[in-house]
């Protein structure tokens, strides 16, 4: 898979909220990469900017406040920035396509679940009606519904969470979409459900080689579906690392309390470590290193500048002046 | 192997031992249909659980979402009427009794924490008003001054800085608020705390900060916790002994070592292998099929036979008593009975 290209490539990201008091910066400088058929994780905690970077691939960041002022998304090659919104429309649900976390408010509650999936097929493929449907109920079939016929004949309030959360997926994948981007897909869902849409994602990554890119605050999720991690906090990249290097050899003071504070399903019982204070808040990130206040290693450099992302190893960089010569 | 202690050695037990004690407790919630509104159904939200809680032990209560757990938080301190069964605080029985009765008993001693700290804030209220109402309304400290010294008190057991005293729940962030949510509940220096989901809204950081401090307050003020959750790792870590519920009925009871290390209900080991871990250690997971069933038509018998890898014919059939397969680990389960 090293040899593969990108399949997308996010250089730079700036995601802005502008106000008439202030800019929000959301997203400052965020750059990563997938490759085809990767599973790709960002963590980090609420207001860190993870949704905010997947919405900005997607141009679907709030208007009129939200702006992209900043980068280039490169997709397959071609920058989605440099986008007309009709080209965007074809790439949406085509080539990209989202699922959230609320299944119920991202589906149309007056349109029957056929009648949403048929409706993508139509509009990106082109296809008759019929041919619309046996796509659907094939996808149905796949998501493991046992009676597709009669989902599709019902409306989005008659399903369950994790039955609306498995439609949701459907729809994302009905037209082989080469990334498909998870924001939450299983927060909203019970624990035993929550297992069965992670098998479900990981049948699709494996059998169609669907890249994901996976958005979450759940480690336990990460180390079982992502390739690579990417940790954000307060709108830039502290660490990106794979999988394994992550759990075992965490660099940065930031990932290492998150992993350090979550309590564990086996061993013994300890005082759980916590990172002290708060995430501030993007109106007033400070200009230092962003995490020097709640840092238990930081020193006098921290709160001089702003630390680069630097390489570790062939895979691992990380945003902090420990590692710096 | 069986031991002979069954449910009815349960309900013998000393109950002027235990802090609070339920017996056979069922709380059904009335379906009403038609236009005559009659009812047709009963939800069985909590069905036939009994449970001692011993003084200064924390007892986790874990299952998905419509299990019925919330509602026997709710019902032990008789916010709901409980159906049947009876419930014990310090060996009285407070299942009948008045709302007076409560107010000058139990209001004072059970507190409740919830899961989203801004909606159980009234947001019109600064902090130190928030604090300050139970105080008001239990008549405790008559000089404001002496209120006022409470508060700051208080604020600093849950390590809130006084001076925002006069600031509303919004400017707050929301471990910040859950911290105010816990003073308010140990404003009235309670013995028992109810946590409803009192982690659930909140950070990984931040979760940690408020385990900590629930877990600090428990050493320093000898409380007794009834810790109710459906993240399986945070109860693991909080309670001395768990128990899991399934639509309204209770599965399996034991201390949490032997629950997480020896689970012996094919649904608790469906629920904990489902929880996806951040150790090595890839397990086998047994993936569950379909979903929870309708609480309003619950399966006969076993109510997890539908989705049981192990059900036999007779759980289709009987429904399991609740039996001690060994001491302290009682599970209701057919496959116990073998």
């Amino acid at each position: 898979m090293k040899n593969m290209p990108n399949l997308l490539e996010i250089k730079n990201l700036k995601t802005h909220f502008v106000s008439k008091k202030n800019t929000v910066p959301a997203v400052d400088g965020v750059s990563l990469s997938i490759k085809q058929g990767e599973t790709v994780a960002i963590v980090g905690e609420s207001g860190c900017g993870k949704s905010i970077t997947s919405l900005s691939i997607m141009q679907l960041v709030p208007e009129p406040n939200g702006e992209i002022v900043g980068g280039t998304i490169l997709f397959n090659g071609k920058n989605l920035l440099e986008c007309t919104e009709e080209e965007m429309c074809h790439v949406r649900g085509k080539d990209v396509s989202m699922i959230f976390q609320d299944p119920m408010t991202s589906l149309n509650p007056v349109l029957t679940i056929g009648e949403q999936l048929m409706e993508v097929v139509v509009h990106h493929q082109k296809k008759s009606k019929q041919a619309a449907y046996e796509r659907a109920i094939s996808l149905l079939k796949m998501v493991g519904f046992s009676n597709p016929e009669d989902i599709m004949k019902n409306y989005p309030h008659r399903l369950s969470g994790g039955m609306r959360q498995r439609v949701m997926i459907a729809m994302a994948m009905i037209c082989n979409p080469s990334l498909l981007i998870a924001d939450e897909p299983t927060t909203a869902l019970d624990v035993t459900i929550q297992a069965q849409i992670i098998e479900l994602m990981k049948e699709l990554n494996d059998q169609y080689a669907t890249s994901i890119l996976l958005i979450t605050h759940d480690l336990g999720i990460v180390s079982e579906m992502a390739e690579k991690v990417v940790v954000m906090y307060a709108g830039q990249v502290v660490e990106e690392a794979s999988v394994e290097e992550l759990f075992s050899n965490a660099l940065h003071p930031y990932t290492e309390g998150l992993i350090r504070s979550i309590p564990v399903m086996e061993g013994e019982r300890k005082e759980l470590y916590s990172i002290p204070g708060n995430v501030p808040s993007p109106e007033d990130f400070p200009d230092h290193c962003r995490f020097a206040t709640r840092c238990s290693k930081a020193f006098a450099r921290c709160f001089q500048g702003q630390p680069n992302l630097i390489q570790q190893t062939e895979t691992q960089f990380v945003r902090c002046f420990l590692y710096e010569e | 192997m069986v031991y002979s202690q069954t449910k009815t050695n349960m309900e013998k037990q000393d109950h002027l031992k235990s802090l609070l004690q339920v017996v056979n407790l069922k709380k059904y919630f009335p379906m009403k249909q038609g236009v005559l509104l009659k009812t047709k159904q009963y939800i069985k939200a909590v069905d036939d659980i009994s449970l001692i809680i011993n003084k200064g032990e924390t007892v986790g209560i874990v299952g998905e979402s419509g299990c019925g757990k919330s509602t026997l938080g709710r019902t032990l301190i008789r916010l709901h009427k409980p159906t049947e069964g009876k419930i014990f605080y310090k060996g009285q029985d407070i299942t009948s009794a008045s709302e007076d009765t409560l107010r000058k008993s139990i209001r004072k001693e059970i507190q409740m924490i919830f899961q989203d700290p801004y909606a159980s804030l009234n947001p019109r209220k600064t902090l130190k008003k928030t604090i300050i109402e139970p105080l008001h309304a239990h008549r405790i400290f008559l000089k404001s001054i002496d209120r006022l010294n409470r508060v700051k008190e208080l604020l600093e057991t849950v390590g809130l800085d006084a001076i925002h005293m006069n600031r509303y729940p919004h400017e707050f962030s929301g471990g910040q608020r859950q911290r105010i949510g816990i003073a308010r509940a140990l404003a009235l220096q309670p013995e028992v705390v109810i946590a409803d989901e009192a982690v659930s809204a909140l950070d990984v950081s931040i979760q940690a900060q408020i385990i900590n401090l629930l877990q600090r307050l428990q050493t320093d003020l000898g409380l007794t916790y009834i810790f109710i959750s459906h993240d399986l790792s945070v109860v693991r870590h909080i309670s001395d002994r768990v128990a899991v519920m399934y639509l309204g009925k209770m599965m399996e009871l034991a201390a949490t070592e032997q629950l997480y290390g020896n689970p012996a209900h094919p649904y608790t080991q469906a629920l904990l292998s489902a929880v996806p871990t951040t150790k090595g250690s890839k397990k086998e997971r047994i993936v569950l099929q379909g979903e929870l069933p309708n609480a309003s038509s619950p399966p006969s018998g076993c109510v997890f036979h539908t989705r049981c890898p192990m059900a036999m014919s007779i759980c289709k059939e009987v429904v399991p008593d609740v039996k001690a397969i060994q001491p302290n680990h009682y599970v209701a389960c057919h496959l116990s009975d073998i």
